[in-house]
């Protein structure tokens, strides 16, 4: 237990009969990267609603860090310490990619409710965006409109949202979706290096993302977690090949 | 944006202009009509802050113009007839002085956009428009069934509310302390607008659940938007009523809510300056084409139509392209 810094036990959701999760138990440890991999459906982005609280359980419980946060709202798992990507990139469109990353930086300098100070004069704000946005590439794009940024430049913004939050852990689904391969190579670079300080609970489809990223790897079909392992090991299994990952690997 | 500061510079100094015009000339209807022409610019101003930057379409702000015409109509009415409002749990008199009515309608209004945000910025949608909707008729319904002060017939004050050593009965003077309330508005607005508060409530008008998922809490971001939008509203409702010395239940009505509305839409949403136009606009609409027909308004909605088909962004951005065009 002590290991882990996230712990989910159980966790279901139901819309009428159908199951969207069926007692996922699935737990994240200090250092890694665990990928979840499934067909389309499967019930991955449900899951991670689950965790971010944006939908609620029918069973189950959230343990984060030692701390059952399955009672707590989205905005107050969101302060404690989960941070996360959407799978189609949510951003703020008429924002510029910096002020995007200040917008994010704000709660944790508990400066959103700072009514007359301008918020352009909040320098320390800005150099940490600009931090961030060296760090994910796109400090050449800084005040270029996010609605006017490319779709992979998007989905760079979106890590780096995450980022400026400082969390605990990250859920990221699907990050690399639509990404170029110097795009995707940054991420895998950037994910490795983050992991040390926020696990990541990720999300993917390239398999080769995966592949070099994971340390674990937990596969999900209908809602139900069917194998968990090591990279080698996940390759191996005949029922994961049989589900998701073919006999062509 | 430059274009956009340059036309809010020609806005102030039409607003100093027309009213001393009138002044020189002796036409106190222009300073009356220029008055009344901040006065609903300062409420869309109010209104705008909520709908124009943070999204929430609230179809129930004449409440708070109501409550703020209503406040200052009662207050001066019991200080004219010398008659106490309250004789417990304290005694309380009435008030003709500015100094006094001005923050009252200030706490009033903010406590009443405190309860109405609470309750209904729970809802999204057509819900919240329908919520504000129905909290703003409900105090118009209770208006007209409460005879103390006028019910169905309105309120008279007879006497504009004082501010020492100014007489504000003059127009002029009375003109120049509701635009001192337009700037201190339009001061406030923009200092709230360009903070790190502003832009919390702008990226919610853009993508709530994005700002919920950076630990920002919407719900306590909306409803101070939500308060500070109805406390200008109220604002301008106690100047409103000061400037007809006269309140009734019709500013309380749906229709009232609408016309703030149109002020912002006519302008333009979320431009700090587009309420004012908006005003401008729909008064000299309802003085020019109000005098060949009483149904002027269907000339309003065609306008509106068109706007909305072919603008979008208001009267304001109009002026913009057309000064881009000529430089």
């Amino acid at each position: 237990m002590k290991n882990k810094i996230l712990n989910i036990k159980n966790l279901s959701k139901s819309y009428g009969a159908f199951k969207v999760t069926d007692e996922i138990t699935i737990d994240l440890h200090f250092d890694e990267i665990h990928a979840l991999i499934g067909p389309n459906g499967a019930g991955k982005s449900t899951l991670i609603k689950q965790i971010v609280g944006s939908v609620k359980n029918d069973i189950g419980s959230i343990i984060l860090d030692q701390e059952d946060i399955t009672d707590l709202t989205d905005v107050e798992r969101a302060k404690i310490g989960i941070s996360r990507t959407f799978q189609v990139s949510s951003i703020i469109p008429q924002f510029s990619a910096i002020d995007n990353i200040v917008l994010s930086l704000l709660d944790k300098s508990s400066k959103t409710f700072q009514l007359f100070k301008s918020i352009r004069s909040n320098k320390d704000l800005y150099s940490n965006a600009k931090k961030i946005l060296k760090e994910i590439e796109l400090f050449e794009k800084s005040d270029i409109s996010a609605s006017d940024l490319s779709h992979g430049d998007r989905r760079k913004l979106e890590v780096g949202l995450a980022l400026a939050m400082d969390p605990k852990v990250f859920l990221f689904d699907e990050p690399m979706a639509g990404l170029d391969e110097s795009g995707t190579n940054m991420m895998i670079n950037l994910f490795k290096k983050i992991k040390s300080n926020s696990p990541i609970l990720l999300i993917e489809h390239d398999m080769d993302a995966v592949f070099a990223l994971a340390d674990r790897v937990s596969v999900i079909n209908y809602g139900k977690i069917v194998a968990t392992g090591t990279v080698d090991e996940i390759k191996k299994n005949e029922l994961v090949r049989d589900v998701y990952l073919g006999y062509e690997i | 944006m430059i274009v956009e500061k340059i036309i809010n510079k020609w806005i102030l100094f039409f607003l100093f202009l027309i009213p001393v015009l009138g002044f020189i000339f002796e036409e106190p209807y222009y300073i009356t009509l220029t008055t009344k022409v901040v006065i609903l610019g300062i409420a869309g101003i109010g209104l705008n802050l909520a709908l124009g930057y943070c999204g929430l379409i609230s179809f129930g702000h004449a409440a708070f113009f109501g409550l703020g015409g209503y406040v200052t109509g009662i207050l001066s009415f019991h200080a004219l007839n010398s008659e106490l409002m309250f004789s417990w749990p304290f005694v309380t008199s009435g008030s003709s002085d500015m100094l006094i009515i001005w923050p009252i309608v200030i706490l009033s209004s903010a406590f009443l956009a405190l309860i109405i945000g609470f309750l209904s910025l729970r809802t999204t949608g057509v819900y919240f428009i329908m919520i504000t909707l129905a909290f703003a008729q409900m105090l118009y319904f209770f208006a007209i069934s409460w005879p103390n002060y006028g019910g169905e017939d309105g309120l008279s004050i007879y006497m504009r509310n004082s501010l020492p050593m100014i007489n504000t009965m003059d127009p002029l003077t009375f003109y120049f302390i509701c635009l001192c309330w337009l700037l201190i508005v339009i001061f406030i607005s923009a200092k709230l607008i360009n903070s790190s508060f502003g832009m919390a409530f702008q990226a919610i008008k853009q993508n709530e659940e994005r700002v919920k998922s950076v630990g920002i809490e919407t719900f306590k971001v909306k409803l101070l938007v939500f308060v500070i939008s109805g406390t200008i509203t109220g604002l301008a409702g106690s100047l409103y009523t000061d400037l007809n010395r006269f309140i009734s239940p019709s500013v309380l009505n749906w229709q009232m809510s609408g016309e703030i509305m149109v002020f912002v839409i006519l302008g333009g949403i979320a431009r700090l300056y587009g309420p004012l136009v908006g005003a401008a606009f729909f008064i000299v609409l309802e003085q020019t084409l109000g005098s060949y027909t009483e149904n002027w308004q269907f000339w309003l909605g065609l306008i509106l139509i068109l706007e909305i088909l072919y603008v979008r962004t208001g009267i304001l951005s109009l002026f913009e392209k057309k000064l881009k065009y000529e430089k």
